[in-house]
């Protein structure tokens, strides 16, 4: 009672001083699973050599002045005034399952305790206002399972896994959308059920009152945002026909919809073999749905207030394995990598730390994932140096490594608040 | 008056005591046995019968049957597997080989019914190599390999105590840890010539312990919390299994041990205890005493002691395999070497808390991050509901269900079908009323009966019958 008390004073604190001011309503997050090559996406290296840049020649200039991205992604380059890049992120783990829980959680601390993902924290902190009959953390169309990603927030923060494949003729939502039942014969269904169970069964209340919440969520104006029968096919076509353009394109919707955070969560980045024909299909994908997603919510005026984030678990090796078993691949890369961000209080056409000539280390601005996160709670109105309450150990902070104050802290060079005194 | 009173109150006590202990019905439990102590429905053959038995110790055979089976010797196998984290990946990082050595060790203890003092001292006490001396997996789960870390989890695990304040971790100092060549195998050694601890151990009841150079220390400590005389370790486990069995321990949380969180019945617990130390920590036998209590054979909650609990996430998700006849497969590919489950599996034979699937997380199956029972959360959510209601994928395997084709093919009316589907689901027969039900629904749109069949089964998988164990 006390700390409600405590935490509800330093809310009225920082709404009157302004700490807090939110300037992102939603996040969308589009995660590389596996690890993209920086040195092919944000962070290029012609000079290097073959024996780096591999059979790639070329970059390609931007919109902005003296910022330059990889050969493969021509679309990306005309907005570099949308978005910014940090190249000098780090983590130093080179295995997956600690680099996404790094990445996705903010926390390198190596404590006994497991954080939630930042989308479980978001919607734990919006879980009394986020009113929407969509659900608050949604994931196109699985979360990344390789831990648990409610952490110690439990299961009830976890994302709702669409399923189903956004480009297919029929996107079917796990449990929303589905072909076999129309609204007529679902109602019978319930109506049986209903006299089935009868007026005493276990929880019945509960139960009862869960399942006319989803009524309205199948049946109820909310699932449109899922549609995309209806999207033209010039828009379609300008995301990219594939999983990951049509599921940026619904990740729009949803955040058009009111959804505060959608994960498009894309595989096959895990380029160990084959890495530059990989690439020379994968990069076109992801530069036609990032920059359309990036335009499009420009467009409509949603940028302003939707943060886009885009990168993985960890980078690739900026030497390319060209022996065999390899023969032209890139292997796992923790010590430097490539983030971009763009909207919700970003500023655009900036470029945050810089790397040695290969690409290998950080020489300028060290970026630790807890700063990334860190500056995405803050544009979200939530106090990163705040606390999560956990069930045996009391409230701990909400992201303990940047406590650790191993890098430069919170991206304040690229957002549009000022760096309060306390944090110089 | 007062005598009037007191006569009154006597009256109302007495028959509050029988009603908790009238039976539940043969139906409820067989369904609530199989579930509790396996996991899995009984299929339609053994409901048939169990209930058309006339044996009058037919629940006693059921329970040594089960209790002794691989179902049940494997749901067991969970539970252990939950509250000693085994799991490949992210926090424990036991890596597949060193999680199937390790499932494989608490499976044989459980398959020859170890006493349980006898299986904790093999797993402090281990050491060696985690592929050859599985138990020295025990040491290896932590991000934090300290002293004060182990030391820490074990006081949850065998004492329930989470805020341990005294300097018995010194005992585990010796514990070291060496890498092989081999991929992921790892040495758990002593380093038995190190230095005494200049501090004195002095335990929370005060003993104090004096480990000797070249010695191990683990024994002194590990002979004190095993010993019958410490009964926290013996009312913990007691406890523990009333937990697994009701979903509520006597001393609730089952691993929040202190002063302010008394047992809701200590004459319980002290005849339970008393009865786990003088058969010398037999667990299967507490089980049985468990399983053929008054209070498991009582009817439900609120007639009855019994309150049902909603099944567990990898029960749900087995019961809508075998009901439906669709099994998930299940792999790992990641971390090497990669693991294909066989194709049948039951999610509570994965072993490992890395593999998982959307359907095991919606329904909140255990991570295995901590030692707390608490992290299996058994509230119904909307999205499971909405999972069961309206799923794609749900539909189409009762639509493509072989079970379901078998029970059309091999019945051909209305009550037949609906009887068998009943006894699939919800292991019992259907009731005549359910039957007009069924007749009624049938007649609105003069559904074919195979159509009638998907909607049946639909209903009772969405039914809170099914849903809990009650």
């Amino acid at each position: 009672m006390k700390t409600r008390y405590f935490s509800l004073l330093i809310l009225l604190f920082a709404i009157c001083f302004g700490a807090n001011a939110q300037r992102a309503k939603s996040v969308i997050l589009v995660y590389l699973d596996g690890g993209p090559a920086q040195t092919d996406t944000f962070d290029p290296k012609p000079n290097a050599g073959r024996n780096y840049y591999g059979n790639l020649k070329d970059v390609c200039k931007t919109n902005v002045e003296g910022i330059e991205i990889g050969q493969k992604l021509p679309l990306l380059a005309t907005m570099a005034d949308k978005y910014s890049l940090i190249r000098s992120m780090t983590h130093g783990s080179n295995a997956h399952e600690t680099g996404h829980y790094a990445m996705i959680t903010g926390d390198t601390s190596r404590g006994a305790v497991v954080y939630p993902s930042f989308g479980a924290v978001i919607s734990y902190m919006l879980r009394d206002t986020y009113k929407g009959v969509l659900p608050c953390y949604i994931s196109l169309t699985s979360a990344n399972s390789r831990f648990n990603e409610g952490g110690f927030l439990g299961n009830t923060y976890k994302s709702f896994d669409t399923g189903g494949r956004p480009e297919w003729a029929e996107f079917e939502v796990e449990g929303v959308v589905n072909k076999f039942v129309d609204k007529e014969r679902m109602n019978k269904r319930m109506a049986l059920l209903n006299k089935f169970e009868g007026e005493n069964s276990m929880d019945k209340k509960l139960i009862d009152s869960l399942r006319a919440s989803n009524m309205e969520f199948i049946w109820g104006e909310s699932r449109e945002a899922f549609n995309l029968k209806d999207e033209p096919d010039s828009v379609k076509q300008r995301y990219g026909k594939n999983r990951l353009g049509q599921s940026c394109l619904v990740a729009r919707k949803l955040v058009e919809a009111g959804v505060p955070f959608v994960n498009v969560r894309t595989t096959g980045w895990d380029t160990h073999k084959k890495h530059f024909q990989r690439m020379n299909t994968m990069l076109p994908q992801l530069d036609k749905a990032l920059s359309a997603l990036i335009a499009d919510l420009d467009a409509r005026g949603l940028l302003e207030n939707t943060i886009v984030v885009c990168g993985g678990e960890f980078g690739r090796t900026p030497k390319v394995l060209w022996e065999a078993p390899w023969n032209g691949g890139r292997a796992h890369y923790g010590k430097t990598f490539s983030y971009l961000v763009a909207g919700g209080g970003f500023l655009g056409g900036r470029v945050v730390g810089k790397t040695d000539k290969t690409g290998e280390n950080v020489v300028e601005r060290a970026v630790c994932p807890c700063d990334l996160i860190g500056t995405i709670y803050l544009l979200m109105g939530i106090d990163p140096y705040g606390t999560l309450p956990h069930v045996s150990e009391g409230d701990l902070p909400i992201l303990p490594s940047l406590l650790e104050k191993k890098s430069d802290g919170l991206l304040y060079e690229i957002i549009d608040i000022k760096k309060p005194d306390y944090e110089k | 008056m007062k005598k009037v009173l007191i006569f009154t109150l006597c009256l109302l006590f007495t028959t509050l005591q029988v009603v908790a202990k009238e039976r539940c019905s043969d139906e409820v439990f067989l369904r609530r046995t199989y579930l509790t102590v396996t996991g899995a429905l009984p299929t339609p053959q053994e409901c048939v019968k169990f209930l058309d038995s006339t044996s009058p110790n037919k629940r006693e055979v059921l329970v040594n049957r089960l209790l002794n089976s691989e179902l049940g010797l494997k749901y067991m196998q969970m539970r252990w597997g939950d509250i000693l984290r085994i799991k490949s990946e992210f926090p424990s990082n036991l890596w597949p080989n060193g999680v199937q050595a390790y499932n494989r060790w608490v499976y044989e203890q459980l398959l020859n019914n170890v006493p349980y003092d006898q299986m904790v001292r093999k797993l402090l006490l281990s050491e060696g190599s985690n592929f050859r001396a599985p138990a020295v997996n025990f040491y290896r789960g932590f991000q934090k390999r300290s002293p004060e870390n182990v030391y820490a989890n074990i006081n949850l695990l065998f004492l329930g105590d989470r805020n341990c304040t005294d300097n018995g971790h010194l005992c585990f100092s010796q514990v070291k840890f060496k890498s092989t060549k081999e991929w992921k195998e790892e040495i758990i050694y002593l380093d038995i010539h190190q230095k005494l601890p200049t501090q004195k151990i002095v335990l929370k009841d005060g003993t104090v312990l004096t480990p000797k150079l070249d010695n191990d220390w683990r024994e002194e400590y590990v002979s004190w919390l095993t010993s019958p005389s410490n009964r926290r370790f013996a009312e913990v486990m007691v406890n523990r299994l009333w937990f697994w069995v009701f979903g509520k321990g006597i001393v609730h949380e089952p691993d929040d041990w202190n002063e302010n969180n008394k047992p809701s019945d200590p004459a319980l617990l002290k005849e339970l205890t008393d009865y786990f130390i003088k058969n010398k920590f037999d667990i299967r036998k507490m089980m049985k005493r468990i399983l053929l209590s008054d209070e498991f054979n009582s009817k439900a909650a609120p007639e009855g002691f019994y309150v049902p609990q909603r099944l567990p996430a990898e029960v749900i998700v087995d019961a809508l395999a075998s009901t439906t006849g669709k099994w998930s497969t299940y792999s790992s590919r990641v971390p090497e070497p990669f693991t294909f489950y066989p194709p049948r599996t039951r999610s509570t034979h994965l072993g490992d808390a890395t593999v998982s699937s959307s359907e095991l997380e919606l329904f909140g199956k255990v991570s295995r991050d901590v030692s707390l029972e608490s992290q299996r959360n058994n509230a119904i959510t909307s999205r499971q509901l909405l999972y069961l209601m309206n799923s794609s994928a749900l539909e189409r395997r009762i639509r493509k269900s072989d079970t379901l084709k078998q029970i059309y093919l091999d019945n051909g009316d209305l009550p037949s079908v609906a009887n068998a589907i009943t006894l699939l689901v919800l292991s019992r027969r259907a009731t005549p009323e359910e039957i007009s039900l069924y007749e009624e629904y049938q007649k609105q749109d003069n559904l074919p009966l195979m159509e009638l069949a998907f909607d049946i089964m639909w209903m009772q998988l969405n039914s809170n019958e099914f849903l809990y164990n009650h």
